[in-house]
C-alpha cells in the first residue's frame, strides 16, 4: 500500500485551509472517500470541548450582529395603547430581558414555563408572523427571529 | 517457622497505604498480601471500563466504597468518536447494585449515563454520598431529580461539562428539606433556570457547603442573595455576570464579595461586563484557582484583575489575555503552577494575533513552579520552545496546540523538531506531551530517545512516515496512552511493535494509513488486546489493503465487548478470519 507523502510539502502555505480540506490533503489510501459528509459537518479542530466551541460560536454571532443591525423591537403591554421600544442586543439572555421589562412596565412578567394566574406572560411575534411564547428556543436563535414583543394577560395563554 | 504476619496486622499496615499504585504493588508480593489488600481496598479506579468486567471488579474488592470509571477515549472530547460507540455505565451500576450495595461514591468520566442508571443508583445504594460526572451524556434532568430525592446523605453532586437533556429546572426542587449534608454542588453545564427560592433554601440548610457552581441562567442579582447565605464558600462558579444592575445593587454585591473570606477558587463569569470586574478585586488575593475560559475579558481588564492575584496557582484564560497580559501574570503570579490558554475563536482563522509564543515564554521565565501548560496559539518558534525548556525543566505536562496545522517556526520556517527536542531533553519528568506545528520524523526520534517518563502523548498532523510511530513505540518506556490523528504512517511500525501495546492502556489512531489487513493481523497476534476498527463504512466489507478511518486498541482482561455498534468492528465479529476469542472471564 502506497503512502502518499505529498501532503507534507504541499501543506506549508500561507492560506488557512479549512479542516475539511486537510482530509483531502491527507488522503493516504484512496479506496474510500476521505471527506465524508460527517467530517465536513463535525467540528474536530482545533481540539476544544463542545461547550467552549458552542460558546465561542454564539459569541461570534452576537458580535457580528453588533456591527450589522440594531435589535430595537416594539413592546406592548396588553390593555395599554402606547408601546415602548427596546434594544434586545443589550441583554445577555431571557433572565435579564424579563427583569428589565418587569421594571419598565412595573409588573411581574415571566416566560411560558412557569405559568400561573398572577403573572403576565411574555410573547413575541416571529419572522413568520406567528405569536409564540418567549423562552422556548435558545437566546441567540430568539434574537434572530423576534420581530416584536407583547406582554399578555395570564388567561390568554 | 511461620513468618507470615497475621492478617489483622497486615490490614493495619495497609490502612496507611493510600495510593492505588502502591496498593497494586502490594498485591503482587504474595497471595496473603493480595488477599488482605483486596479486602481492604476502599477506592477503586478503573481507567478503561472495557479493560475488565464489572463482575470481576466487584468480586475482587468486596469492601469497595468508591468507584472511578473512565469510558470513551480522550479524543471523544473533540468529536472524534462517533455517537453510540460505547462507554455505558449501566452494566457497572447494575453489577455494583447487586454486589456492592455499600458503595458511597461514583465518579464517571466520558461515559454514557442514562436516567435508568441514575434511578438505579438512587434506589440501590443506601449510603450514597458522591456523584461526579465528567463529560458524560445520555441522561436528563429527570435523572437528577431521582438522585436528589432519594440520596439522603448526599454530599457531592457535580456535573462537569456533561451533555444533559434539559427538561427544566424543577430537579433542584426535589432535594428534601431534610438534606443538610451538601458539601459540593455543580450544575454549571445545565441551561434551564432553577427556582431561586429552592436554591436559596438548599444553600441555607447546607452549613457544610464549600463548593457551589451555578449555571449561566442564575442572574447576578440571584448570585448576591446566594452568597449572602453562603459566605463560607471555598469554590464559587458564578452564573451570568452581565445583567445590568443599578448602582445600589452593584455596591451591595461588592459588599457581599468582601465577605467571602474563604474563597480560593472562582469560575463561571459568563460574559462578564468590564464594569463588574472590580467587584472581584476583594477576593483576588486569596484565590489559588481562577477559570476565565468563559469570560470575555479584554487584556487591560485582565491585567488589572490578575495583578491582584498574587497567590494564584491555577489560571485558565482565553487568548484575549495577549502577550501583555501574560507578562502581567509573569510578574504578579509567582505561585503559578498551571496555565491554560484557550482560543477565543472557534475556527482556525479566528485566532487572536496579539498573543504569540512570547506570552508563554514570559510566564515560563518568571514562574518557578509552573509545571502544567496547555497553550493554544497561532504559531510558535523553536527558540521559544528552547527557552521554555531551559527555564522550566520541572514541567510535567506540556500541551502545545499550534492551531494552524503544519505551521513551521514562523521566523526560520523550519519544522519545530528542535524545539520539542529541547523540551523532552530538558524536562526529565515530563509525563504528558501534546505536539503540534510542522514536525518531521526527527521530532519523534527525539521524543523516543528522551521522553522516558512520558505517559501520555497526543499528536496531530505530524510526521512523515512509519518511522515516527516506530520511534515512539520502541523508545518511550513509560508510554501508557498514545493518541494520533491525521498522521501518515502505515502498518509496518504498528505490527513490529505490537507487543508494546500490551504494556499500554490504549492507542488511538484516526485518519492515519493503517490498513484493515493489519488490524486483522494485530487481532490474531495479540489476544490480550481489543483491536477496534471504527469506520462508518461497515468495516468488515472493506478489502484488506484499504486504510481504515479510526482504530482504538486497548489491553483488556474482559475479552470482546458485547455492546459494539455497527460501525465498530473487532475480529470477534468475523471469527472465520482468524482465531475466535469469545471466551469471557
Amino acid at each position: 500500500m502506497e503512502i502518499c507523502n505529498s501532503y507534507s510539502s504541499s501543506s506549508v502555505d500561507s492560506t488557512n485551509p479549512s479542516p475539511s480540506e486537510y482530509s483531502v490533503n491527507l488522503s493516504l489510501s484512496l479506496t474510500f472517500p476521505s471527506t465524508s459528509p460527517q467530517r465536513a459537518r463535525k467540528q474536530d479542530w482545533p481540539p476544544i470541548k463542545p461547550r467552549l466551541r458552542d460558546t465561542l460560536k454564539g459569541r461570534r454571532r452576537l458580535l457580528q450582529r453588533d456591527y450589522d443591525t440594531c435589535l430595537f423591537v416594539k413592546v406592548y403591554m396588553e390593555g395599554v395603547p402606547i408601546g415602548r421600544k427596546l434594544d434586545l442586543s443589550t441583554f445577555s439572555g431571557y433572565e435579564s430581558l424579563l427583569e428589565n421589562l418587569s421594571h419598565m412596565f412595573n409588573t411581574s412578567i415571566i416566560c411560558g414555563n412557569h405559568r400561573d394566574r398572577k403573572h403576565h406572560v411574555l410573547t413575541y411575534q416571529d419572522t413568520d408572523g406567528d405569536w409564540m411564547m418567549v423562552g422556548d428556543i435558545p437566546w441567540e436563535m430568539f434574537l434572530e427571529t423576534v420581530r416584536r414583543l407583547k406582554i399578555t394577560k395570564p388567561e390568554r395563554c | 517457622m511461620d513468618l507470615r504476619l497475621p492478617s489483622k496486622v497486615l490490614e493495619h499496615i495497609f490502612s496507611f497505604v493510600d495510593s492505588n499504585e502502591d496498593r497494586n504493588s502490594v498485591s503482587l508480593v504474595c497471595k496473603s498480601w493480595f488477599e488482605t489488600e483486596r479486602l481492604t481496598r476502599k477506592r477503586v479506579f478503573v481507567r478503561n471500563c472495557y479493560a475488565v468486567t464489572p463482575a470481576a471488579v466487584a468480586r475482587r474488592f468486596p469492601g469497595m466504597r468508591s468507584l472511578t470509571l473512565k469510558g470513551k477515549p480522550h479524543f471523544a472530547d473533540y468529536n472524534l468518536v462517533p455517537d453510540g460507540w460505547g462507554g455505558y455505565a449501566w452494566p457497572w451500576i447494575e453489577a455494583m447494585a447487586e454486589k456492592s450495595p455499600s458503595l458511597e461514591e461514583l465518579r464517571l468520566k466520558r461515559m454514557v449515563v442514562t436516567d435508568e442508571c441514575l434511578e438505579k443508583i438512587a434506589a440501590s445504594f443506601k449510603d450514597f454520598k458522591v456523584l461526579v460526572l465528567t463529560s458524560c451524556e445520555g441522561f436528563s434532568t429527570d435523572g437528577l431529580a431521582a438522585i436528589a430525592v432519594a440520596c439522603r446523605n448526599l454530599t457531592e453532586l457535580e456535573l462537569r461539562e456533561c451533555i444533559v437533556e434539559d427538561l427544566g429546572g424543577d430537579w433542584l426542587s426535589y432535594f428534601p428539606e431534610t438534606l443538610t449534608s451538601l458539601v459540593s454542588l455543580d450544575f454549571s453545564c445545565l441551561d434551564s433556570e432553577v427556582k431561586l427560592s429552592d436554591l436559596e433554601r438548599l444553600v441555607s440548610r447546607s452549613p457544610n457547603l464549600k463548593s457551589l457552581k451555578l449555571n449561566r441562567a442564575v442572574s447576578l442579582d440571584a448570585l448576591g442573595s446566594l452568597l449572602r447565605l453562603a459566605p463560607q464558600l471555598v469554590e464559587l462558579g458564578t452564573g451570568s455576570f452581565s445583567d445590568k444592575l443599578d448602582q445600589e445593587a452593584v455596591s451591595k454585591l461588592a459588599q457581599v464579595f468582601t465577605e467571602l473570606k474563604e474563597l480560593k477558587s472562582l469560575s463561571g463569569l459568563w460574559d462578564v461586563l468590564p464594569e463588574y470586574i472590580p467587584l472581584l478585586y476583594s477576593v483576588c488575593p486569596g484565590l489559588t484557582s481562577l477559570n476565565l475560559s468563559y469570560a470575555t475579558v479584554q487584556m487591560p481588564d485582565l491585567v488589572e484583575l490578575l495583578s491582584r492575584c498574587s497567590n494564584l496557582q491555577k489560571l485558565w484564560v482565553m487568548d484575549l489575555i495577549e502577550d501583555k497580559g501574560l507578562e502581567a501574570v509573569a510578574s504578579s503570579c509567582k505561585e503559578l503552577r498551571e496555565l491554560r490558554v484557550f482560543p477565543s475563536g472557534a475556527d482556525v482563522d479566528e485566532t487572536n494575533v496579539a498573543m504569540t509564543e512570547q506570552g508563554l515564554v514570559s510566564v515560563s521565565e518568571a514562574c518557578p513552579n509552573l509545571e502544567s501548560v496547555l497553550y493554544f496559539c497561532a504559531q510558535f518558534t523553536n527558540a521559544a520552545l528552547a527557552t521554555i525548556a531551559k527555564t522550566r525543566p520541572n514541567l510535567k505536562c506540556f500541551r502545545l496546540c499550534v492551531i494552524e496545522p503544519f505551521a513551521p517556526d514562523h521566523k526560520t520556517h523550519q519544522p519545530l523538531d528542535e524545539g520539542f527536542k529541547a523540551i523532552v531533553e530538558s524536562c526529565k519528568d515530563l509525563q504528558r506531551l501534546s505536539v503540534s506545528g510542522l514536525l518531521t520524523d526527527k521530532a519523534f526520534e527525539y521524543i523516543g530517545t528522551h521522553g522516558k517518563k512520558l505517559r501520555m502523548l497526543s499528536i496531530a498532523f505530524a510526521g512523515d512516515s512509519d518511522l515516527m510511530l516506530h520511534h515512539l513505540l520502541s523508545g518511550c518506556e513509560s508510554l501508557n496512552k498514545l493518541e494520533i490523528r491525521d498522521c501518515p504512517f502505515g502498518d509496518t511500525a504498528l505490527l513490529e511493535n505490537a507487543a508494546k501495546l500490551e504494556t499500554m492502556r490504549s492507542l488511538w489512531m484516526s485518519s492515519c494509513g493503517v490498513s484493515f489487513g493489519a488490524c486483522k493481523l494485530m487481532s490474531e497476534k495479540m489476544p490480550k488486546l481489543n483491536v477496534e476498527v471504527i469506520d462508518e463504512h461497515t468495516p468488515e466489507t472493506r478489502p484488506d489493503s484499504s486504510a481504515v478511518e479510526k482504530i482504538y486498541i486497548y489491553r483488556t482482561l474482559a475479552g470482546p465487548r458485547l455492546d459494539m455498534p455497527e460501525f465498530v468492528w473487532t475480529i470477534h465479529k468475523n471469527p472465520e478470519i482468524g482465531v475466535s476469542h469469545l471466551a469471557i472471564e
